[in-house]
């Protein structure tokens, strides 16, 4: 089989895509997804406030997708559910396995990777303790209680205070649990705020900064953990143990870009982000090869992953039609106070969008991007936190052919 | 009240390969084991360590049965259909006293029979593995890697073929002996088993059930190792499992071995304890196990860390002298009709079919056995669709088109290879049982993906309530039922 | 007196200082845009809330479907709502708008449905 463009994940960047490519006159598009339905981890984001940047409305996780899974059918864009890609080589060539359609080879002229993200684990974090049942990720919580009707536990710890775990906290109390509290090792909030105010502040659920899980206790199932406060180099500090009852642990630790197809295909990845090292049109080192979404970097909001994929798209349309890009020169740095940039090679030809994060909570700021000590834009901001990704739109033109272009925070 | 004619309380490694032995002669076996499953103590929880047999006293059973272990299980691997590599192994030294330590362990290797140990610089280590710390080593090309879980469910699989009847969630707790020599055996749940032959090959309890059974004094000392589990990422660069030279106590300390399935386990270290089913890894543990894994895998890194876990192993001990005692494999003459295992640590995984042979001959000598005619040796697993060609793999989703659809996404493990271990022959039904069979969930991100679709399929496909799913058996439920109505009717 | 607010209208989660004096907002610092006024105002005078939730679904391809509020509820009656959710059960087909409980406790805001569920075709 061969296809113009095949999409490796049907979630919101792949539906964002798809959509733009096909204004974009890209007839032959495939997008390849392996749940049942579209609509990626979205089907089990039920709760409001998607689509506030792109719809202008709240919308829940459910019907932001579907508002793109409609749009995909009345443009008739061809995909294949219960389709799971095994592999993608540096030409092309993807591998899928479905059980309608059996052992699949698609050689494709571009290849869009929006597979999204996974979660850290317990294991990547090496809590000690015990293995018992009871111990979940937020999202895989979140999957049983809102996608299969089962419930996870009763007397509930939540370790971290990501999005996901803040959700999950409003979620399980309404669902009556009791949730105990929510520990996170950093002296601020890993989540944005509005969802401390709504999902814990709401529901006195305490929240502790500073603290992490060092122990697991139980058997069989979990009889409890054992928090103890840290220090500045995020080190539990002697002493400050204490035990807390509980049945069930949710770990909201960390999300991960989902790169193994992009790592069989030869893509390089920024050990930063954990996803691929990208040029203003989204192409990675592998010619034809593209990413966005959270498979290039984690998102704080839905909106920016479809805008984001909608950029992508439109590079990859002219990609197809002229049949090559020119590779950028200049290296996107990410200077004081800045964790990571998007992306990470310009050439400045035409307008792009740096998407960035600050390393810690910042207030009364100047966010400056500057080559060969020129400064090429500038925003002031408030504040700035983690949490929330920052973006910078330059202008066409602006840079020079040769020199880093450094981000900074100041 | 059943009746058999030998009971086996144990059905770990050892255990099973006694029952499947057994089942060479007419005789109805029965298997008691306490937990949900096969492995869930130390024959599941060890390094997949096919030992060459150099590193025993001479003459002694661990020795013998080592070397013999190791000799055949090629043939043992391909019967059962159980991975394994015979990889070989480096025992790498740093210091001149490590040298003459493993000089010393080439001759005595030479004596138990492991004749091509060679002595290499760093030069062949580097053709060997690069990755292998040390600045010379011992190289073992007769050593090699098995999946621990995978032999000892085949081996209780194949048993059950071969009409052995197994009983999980059996703890035996009281033992009678009867007026005719026939022991009685009484399950904590209350059932009655009563048996010409009893074995005791219970592992970490093997003191207490050989003192229930009439044969007191034996002490064992219970000693946990932590490991840590390694990203395949980081298997690319280990070809070779990394020893230190022993230590002066002849134990090898923590080393770092590929499995069959590409991983890197780093681990153990050796912790005495008193509860030997606490398998809770502590943070010390894990900061030393940093630390001296680092000395023999140079790829040790954090990134690399996709889980942690204990295991115990029962070391028999003089009381007098605290030396480790060799394996104890009898059928002492004032306790007729026991055959008593006690202390099978490392290397039992290896030894386990040579004491099995031990024990059926123990067995042997006091009856006359008929053999079995009917006894087939074979055993087939679970056909893997990621281990297969393209046009295999092709053939698979044609032939059931559950190979289609990917369960587990890391390890690519297909709905359909869940099925079949859900449908095993020992009747398990647990997550952990799924994931030691099949594998699934034990890539990178640790059910993240799989775990909610193999608990549905346990409820699917066993016809379980939400609150009977459990991880590993009663006590470990998974969820407390429905969100919605479904429980409070 | 003083009291500091996090804004829920949006993902920029001002944090707004206001001087209060009983419901009566003295001044505003830290807003970005006027919904944080009519935030404040709201919370002092009547605080409200969205929910989410799922009812369950006979005969669908999913068990379940998810559903919320179309208009945000006083805070104390998010328990009371819940109740009300909890009561029900949909036959599938199911569809995104479908209203599951018109004006819920007069509160003046419908529960619907949010996912679509086909029916299981035998």
């Amino acid at each position: 089989m061969i296809c113009q463009a095949v999409i490796i994940g049907g979630g919101p960047a792949g539906l964002a895509a798809a959509l733009r490519l096909k204004e974009c006159g890209i007839e032959d598009i495939l997008i390849l997804e392996r749940e049942p339905t579209l609509g990626g981890i979205l089907r089990q984001c039920i709760h409001d406030g998607f689509g506030l940047v792109r719809f202008k409305k709240s919308l829940s996780g459910p019907e932001y997708a579907q508002r793109f899974i409609d749009e995909i059918e009345v443009a008739g864009i061809k995909y294949l559910t219960e389709c799971t890609v095994i592999d993608v080589t540096e030409d092309k060539i993807i591998t899928a396995v479905s059980k309608h359609h059996g052992y699949l080879e698609i050689k494709a002229k571009a290849v869009l990777l929006t597979m999204g993200c996974r979660e850290r684990t317990r294991g990547a974090l090496a809590i000690p303790g015990t293995r018992p049942a009871g111990v979940y990720t937020a999202g895989v919580a979140q999957s049983y209680i809102n996608l299969q009707d089962v419930m996870v536990g009763k007397e509930i710890v939540i370790l971290g205070s990501g999005d996901i775990g803040l959700i999950m906290a409003r979620r399980l109390t309404l669902e009556g649990a009791h949730v105990k509290g929510v520990y996170e090792i950093l002296p601020y909030p890993s989540g944005l705020p509005r969802n401390i105010e709504q999902c814990l502040n709401d529901y006195d659920i305490p929240l502790h900064l500073s603290h992490t899980v060092v122990d697991i206790h139980g058997q069989k199932r979990l009889k409890g953990v054992t928090v103890a406060r840290c220090d500045e180099s995020l080190r539990p500090i002697e002493g400050t143990e204490s035990f807390i009852a509980c049945d069930t642990l949710i770990l909201s630790v960390g999300l991960i870009p989902e790169n193994e197809l992009s790592l069989s295909a030869g893509v390089k990845l920024d050990s930063r982000t954990r996803g691929a090292f990208v040029d203003e049109y989204y192409q990675t080192n592998v010619e034809g090869i593209f990413a966005a979404g959270n498979v290039l970097h984690v998102h704080d909001l839905v909106d920016f992953v479809s805008l984001e994929a909608e950029e992508m798209a439109a590079h990859v349309a002219s990609y197809l039609k002229s049949g090559s890009t020119s590779l950028g020169n200049v290296s996107v740095v990410a200077g004081q106070n800045v964790g990571h940039v998007i992306p990470q090679k310009v050439c400045g030809d035409s307008d792009f969008t740096l998407s960035l994060r600050v390393r810690q909570p910042m207030k009364n700021v100047s966010i400056v991007v500057a080559q060969n000590g020129q400064v090429v834009f500038q925003k002031k901001m408030r504040k700035a936190i983690p949490a929330e990704m920052i973006q910078a739109k330059i202008k066409a033109g602006k840079l020079k052919p040769e020199g880093d272009l450094e981000v900074t925070v100041q | 009240m059943r009746d058999f004619d030998v009971a086996i309380i144990g059905g770990g490694v050892i255990g099973s390969a006694i029952a499947r032995e057994l089942m060479r002669y007419q005789l109805n076996v029965a298997v008691l084991e306490k937990e949900s499953d096969v492995c869930v103590h130390t024959s599941g929880r060890n390094t997949g360590m096919l030992h060459a047999g150099f590193l025993y006293k001479p003459g002694s059973l661990k020795a013998k049965f080592a070397v013999e272990g190791n000799k055949e299980f090629d043939t043992v691997a391909k019967e059962l259909d159980v991975p394994f590599k015979r990889t070989g192994k480096l025992i790498v030294g740093f210091t001149p006293e490590d040298r003459e330590r493993l000089e010393y362990f080439i001759q005595r290797g030479k004596i138990n029979g492991v004749i091509d140990m060679e002595l290499i610089d760093r030069k062949r280590m580097d053709e060997i593995d690069s990755s292998a710390g040390g600045n010379f080593a011992v190289y073992c090309p007769s050593s090699g890697i098995l999946d621990p879980f995978i032999y000892t469910i085949a081996l209780a699989e194949n048993a059950v073929n071969n009409g052995a009847e197994y009983f999980l969630n059996t703890e035996v707790i009281a033992y009678e002996r009867l007026a005719d020599d026939q022991h009685l055996l009484r399950t904590k749940t209350g059932e009655i088993f009563r048996a010409r032959w009893v074995i005791n090959s219970s592992g970490l309890r093997s003191a207490q059930i050989s003192e229930m059974l009439g044969i007191p004094g034996y002490v064992i000392q219970l000693v946990k190792g932590e490991y840590f589990v390694l990203d395949k990422k980081a298997g690319e660069f280990a070809q070779i499992p990394v020893y230190p030279a022993p230590t002066p106590q002849f134990t090898f300390d923590t080393h770092a071995t590929p499995t069959v399935d590409g991983n890197v386990l780093v681990g153990p270290n050796s912790i005495n304890v008193e509860d030997g089913e606490d398998y809770s890894v502590s943070q010390e543990g894990m900061d030393g196990l940093q630390e001296s894994g680092k000395k023999m895998f140079k790829h040790m890194k954090r990134e690399y860390y996709i889980r942690t876990f204990a295991g115990a192993r029962p070391k028999l001990i003089d009381p007098e002298t605290g030396q480790v005692q060799d394996f104890v494999v009898q059928r002492p003459e004032n306790t007729p009709g026991i055959i008593n295992l006690v202390g099978i640590e490392s290397p039992g995984l290896t030894c386990a079919l040579p004491i099995a042979r031990r024990v059926v001959k123990l067995l042997k000598d006091k009856e006359e056995l008929t053999r079995n005619p009917a006894f087939n040796p074979v055993r087939k697993g679970i056909v893997r669709f990621h281990d297969k060609t393209t046009q295999e793999k092709a053939r698979l989703i044609q032939k059931n088109p559950d190979y289609g659809e990917i369960v587990c996404r890391c390890e690519t493990i297909t709905r359909a290879e869940i099925v079949q271990a859900l449908h095993n022959p020992l009747g398990v039904s647990t997550v952990n049982g799924v994931k030691m069979r099949t594998r699934a969930s034990m890539g990178r991100c640790q059910g993240g993906y799989c775990e909610m679709r193999i608990t549905a399929l346990i409820r699917e496909e066993l016809g379980k309530e939400i609150d009977e799913v459990t991880l590993t058996g009663c006590g470990s439920e998974m969820f407390t039922g429905a969100v919605k109505g479904g429980m409070e009717e | 007196m003083k009291r500091m607010f996090t804004c829920i209208i949006c993902p920029n989660g001002c944090d707004i200082e206001a001087e209060i004096d009983g419901q009566k907002i003295l001044s505003l610092t830290g807003h970005l845009c006027a919904k944080g006024v009519d935030y404040v105002t709201q919370e002092l005078t009547d605080p409200r809330r969205t929910i989410a939730s799922s009812v369950k679904v006979t005969g669908g391809t999913l068990p379940l479907t998810s559903v919320r509020v179309t208009n945000s509820i006083p805070k104390d009656m998010i328990f009371h709502v819940m109740n009300e959710i909890n009561k029900r059960t949909l036959e599938a087909p199911v569809s995104i708008g479908q209203v599951v409980i018109a004006n819920v406790l007069n509160l003046n805001s419908d529960v619907i449905v949010t996912k679509n569920v086909p029916a299981i075709r035998d």
